[in-house]
């Protein structure tokens, strides 16, 4: 018994400190050292904070070149599909499509808009966004992993980009900046997990929170009143009542799955995003 | 012609850490690339330490484990260290199972790769829950673990082939 233990130790010690012919370092080094830089990303001290902005500047470049083969696989999926179908004239409609639903979306929203007013005087902190910069950038890095759902754009605090500006894809809100460093920045997909926005739906002075559920394109409603129930074909629109976020902006719809079941979807498809536009919101307010 | 054959030389010799280092800066999941069956996504990097932690252990060091998973972090945007602490337990585990075996076997080291990957992960849910504010996709993860698991076998073959057969090293 006590051999096998005296076994199990010297077992347990050799592999933790020997080192290999061509190891350089031991595990026990390394382990300890992942802890310590563990403990420091953590604490986010300002000289940690900007080691990690010029890492992540550095490591986001190779990656972008590093991913080229993944995207061309992507763009020869594509080119298939869009082969078998009438391309151009699928285009125009899709345009004429967006156009009348981004017409449709502010009709309806200044329609909620003036009923809420009317029923609630009190109604003053609208938000405006006009004289809002808008930062044109290009996602470089898709990361859809299991623990985090998002873009990394080839824009950073250089152009003006900081913590807290809302991200556009085609008009459609698709996220938030949640790291800017100098060259890049990352945004924080609606669709993800950690994504929470305070929404109002159509028609309704209901106020509810829009989660990420993980998927392409679906979404959460939280915090609903106990009694309402859902309809389908309702948009849903951000609320501003977190502060950052501009009053009104369309982000998701209600739809009627091939369950009969009402869900929730995203207006944009943030997977497919390439060129995005940055816009400060209310971050400056 | 004697650069080209260093070159040459280089690539087939690093080809492990080559690949290592690509998939952590890549967002390569396995059959994820392909749309229609992103359900089979798995981590190679898991594989590639286990396997070369123990078979080639000279030809994928510590310290290219440590720096990989270092990228992978900044690639996947979590707390920095965490992936070079979940690769090294598994590399830990990997030596003390190769200390501890007197006969090498695929089958058992294949269910050998279960306990290990289960402390990899562990090591990976326990940081990122206490260190972050991230939450998990707990099914994605299951199934990436568990096609990790399932793909072994095929990886372990073709590692092996290449290095006995094209390295002509012996295990």
């Amino acid at each position: 018994m006590s051999d096998h233990r005296d076994d199990f130790i010297i077992a347990l010690r050799y592999a933790l400190l020997k080192k290999g012919a061509k190891q350089k370092f031991s595990l026990f080094f390394l382990i300890s050292l992942s802890i310590l830089i563990i403990g420091l990303d953590k604490i986010s001290l300002p000289l940690i904070k900007t080691t990690r902005a010029i890492l992540n500047d550095l490591v986001y470049q190779v990656s972008f070149v590093a991913s080229t083969p993944g995207k061309f696989l992507d763009y020869l999926n594509n080119t298939k599909i869009n082969h078998f179908n009438i391309v151009s004239k699928n285009n125009i409609l899709k345009d004429e499509i967006e156009e009348l639903e981004k017409d449709r979306y502010e009709s309806l929203f200044l329609k909620t808009e003036n009923i809420n007013l009317k029923q609630a005087l009190q109604l003053s902190k609208t938000r405006d966004t006009e004289g809002a910069t808008s930062i044109m950038a290009r996602v470089i890095l898709e990361q859809n992993s299991p623990y985090l759902k998002s873009l990394s754009i080839n824009k950073g605090k250089k152009d003006g980009i900081i913590k807290g500006m809302t991200v556009f894809s085609k008009n459609y809100l698709i996220g938030t900046i949640i790291e800017s460093n100098y060259l890049t920045s990352r945004v924080l997909l609606i669709t993800d997990l950690n994504s929470k926005i305070p929404v109002i739906i159509q028609e309704t002075d209901i106020n509810a929170i829009l989660v990420g559920d993980g998927k392409k394109t679906d979404l959460t409603l939280e915090y609903l009143p106990d009694n309402y129930v859902l309809e389908a074909n309702k948009a849903i629109f951000t609320s501003g009542k977190d502060g950052f976020l501009a009053t009104g902006l369309p982000v998701a719809k209600t739809y009627l799955n091939k369950k009969n079941k009402i869900k929730v979807r995203s207006l944009a498809d943030p997977q497919q995003a390439y060129i995005v536009y940055v816009t400060s919101g209310n971050v400056n307010n | 012609m004697n650069i080209i054959q260093n070159i040459k030389n280089f690539f087939l010799n690093n080809l492990a850490i080559l690949i290592f280092y690509y998939l952590s800066f890549s967002t390569f999941e396995g059959f994820k690339e392909i749309s229609d069956i992103t359900i089979f996504a798995f981590n190679l990097q898991m594989i590639i330490v286990y396997l070369y932690g123990l078979k080639f252990p000279d030809y994928l060091g510590n310290g290219h484990i440590f720096l990989a998973g270092i990228i992978n972090d900044v690639v996947i945007g979590i707390p920095l260290g965490v992936s070079s602490l979940s690769y090294l337990v598994m590399s830990f585990i990997t030596s003390y199972v190769r200390e501890a075996t007197l006969r090498s076997k695929m089958s058992a080291e294949w269910i050998a790769f279960i306990p290990a990957l289960f402390f990899s992960n562990l090591t990976y849910f326990i940081i990122v829950n206490n260190f972050s504010h991230l939450s998990f996709y707990y099914i994605e993860l299951l199934q990436n673990t568990f096609f990790t698991f399932l793909f072994f076998p095929f990886f372990y073959y073709f590692f092996n082939y290449y290095q006995t057969k094209i390295l002509k090293i012996n295990a």
